[in-house]
């Protein structure tokens, strides 16, 4: 994803980018609200964002950044920022730069993404199984943190892992998906 | 005003909701609004809408658009309770008789409660909601004009506004990435369509509501009171 508010720079690096031959889907935003709002939609490995966006959202940028944590961040720096501002991101781009080296420092972020094309990240883990099941069996998030001695925001957490990765919010869509996978199966639901 | 459509033919949805009938000749867009008795503005910013991500509304309307905007968000109200919704679950009925698996009945069963909670809601708007607003108009022209609803206020409608679109995310994922497919590719494909025709829509009733109309209610609102 390109955070940057002038088209003519998002037009020029993302045609750079595509160029490289990137197998990838680039998407554009243009406030700070919508990266939060595609980043909890849809999975992103990188965001390459003008520093501006950062300036007067630290805090929330230092949540965002914890919440996913294998998205990388590029700075995309055409006018000074402060180096503590700059630090906070994982490489930069300089608008300078040759289209050869935005490459490299793309190529490279991706690298090291971990699970890169792998499906393995839109898995459910173990322990958000059992969540899950509980779910479906219609006991409320308190009820299953006293059931598996978690605190109740775990849970919670957990409930959010679920459908940042599935892509389904409310239980009884949840519940279809457990009996697609065969999680549960239709005798274990309670009417 | 034709180009308009033909460049998104979605906005055919907005006519409709408008109450603007087709063909429009070769009308331009503010003599199909003279002709329909709407204030073009409202026409522009809701087209805006259409047409636009993140488009926030300027235009400052007046007390009395009110009525216009009702006018439309019951008309929507009709779209999605007569015609999309039972579409909808009329198609996952056939899909159910093709794909047997057990997953399409609960899906059918999903989409049939999620249709009657739709359906609260609507009712909630339709005989509570904007009747309100309706007498809300009716005392700024007549000051005497007994209110029959005195408690409510649309701080209160505002809390009963609950996320609609959630369970049509919820649906679209499980169509494309999990339900096991089975003789059902076109009417899941049609199926699917239909989805993303309703989310459009609802999308912009709700920014509809959210940006244009519980603001302006909240002005008549204060504005009475301060005639009090």
């Amino acid at each position: 994803m390109i955070a940057e508010t002038s088209s003519i720079v998002y037009e020029g690096l993302a045609g750079i980018i595509y160029k490289t031959g990137a197998k990838t889907l680039i998407s554009r935003a243009h406030t700070f609200e919508e990266i939060q709002q595609s980043c909890a939609k849809r999975r992103c490995e990188l965001i390459i964002i003008n520093p501006s966006f950062v300036q007067n959202n630290v805090k929330p940028f230092h949540t965002l950044k914890n919440q996913f944590e294998n998205l990388k961040w590029i700075g995309l720096v055409y006018a000074y920022y402060d180096q503590s501002l700059l630090s906070l991101f994982d490489a930069a781009i300089n608008i300078s730069d040759s289209s050869e080296m935005i490459s490299a420092v793309v190529q490279k972020a991706l690298d090291h993404t971990p699970l890169k094309h792998s499906h393995a990240e839109d898995v459910l883990s173990d322990r958000e199984i059992d969540i899950l099941k509980l779910l479906t069996t219609g006991l409320a998030n308190k009820e299953i943190a006293d059931k598996l001695n978690i605190s109740v925001n775990t849970v919670i957490t957990h409930r959010k892992n679920i459908s940042h990765k599935t892509g389904i919010k409310s239980v009884s869509g949840l519940t279809i998906y457990a009996v697609v996978k065969k999680l549960i199966t239709l005798e274990n639901l309670t009417e | 005003m034709s180009d308009v459509i033909i460049n998104n033919p979605y906005l055919m949805l907005l006519l409709e909701h408008f109450g603007i009938d087709v063909p429009l000749q070769e009308k331009t867009m503010h003599e199909v609004c003279c002709d329909n008795n709407i204030n073009t503005e409202i026409f522009l910013t809701f087209a805006n809408l259409y047409n636009r991500n993140n488009y926030v509304p300027k235009a400052p309307f007046s007390f009395t658009d009110v009525l216009t905007i009702v006018t439309y968000l019951k008309n929507s109200h009709k779209y999605y309770s007569e015609e999309i919704y039972p579409n909808i679950l009329s198609t996952i009925k056939q899909m159910n008789e093709l794909n047997t698996h057990k997953e399409m009945a609960l899906v059918e069963k999903f989409f049939g409660t999620y249709f009657s909670e739709v359906k609260e809601h609507l009712d909630y708007e339709n005989k509570t909601v904007f009747p309100y607003i309706l007498e809300l108009i009716e005392k700024i022209e007549n000051p005497d004009y007994p209110m029959r609803q005195t408690n409510f206020s649309v701080d209160e409608y505002q809390e009963h506004h609950n996320d609609i679109e959630e369970k049509l995310d919820d649906l679209k994922n499980l169509l494309i990435k999990y339900l096991p497919q089975k003789n059902d590719q076109i009417l899941r494909r049609k199926l699917l369509f239909s989805l993303f025709e309703l989310e459009y829509d609802l999308n912009i009733h709700s920014q509809i509501e959210d940006l244009i109309l519980i603001p302006l209610v909240g002005k008549i609102e204060s504005h009475l009171k301060k005639k009090k």
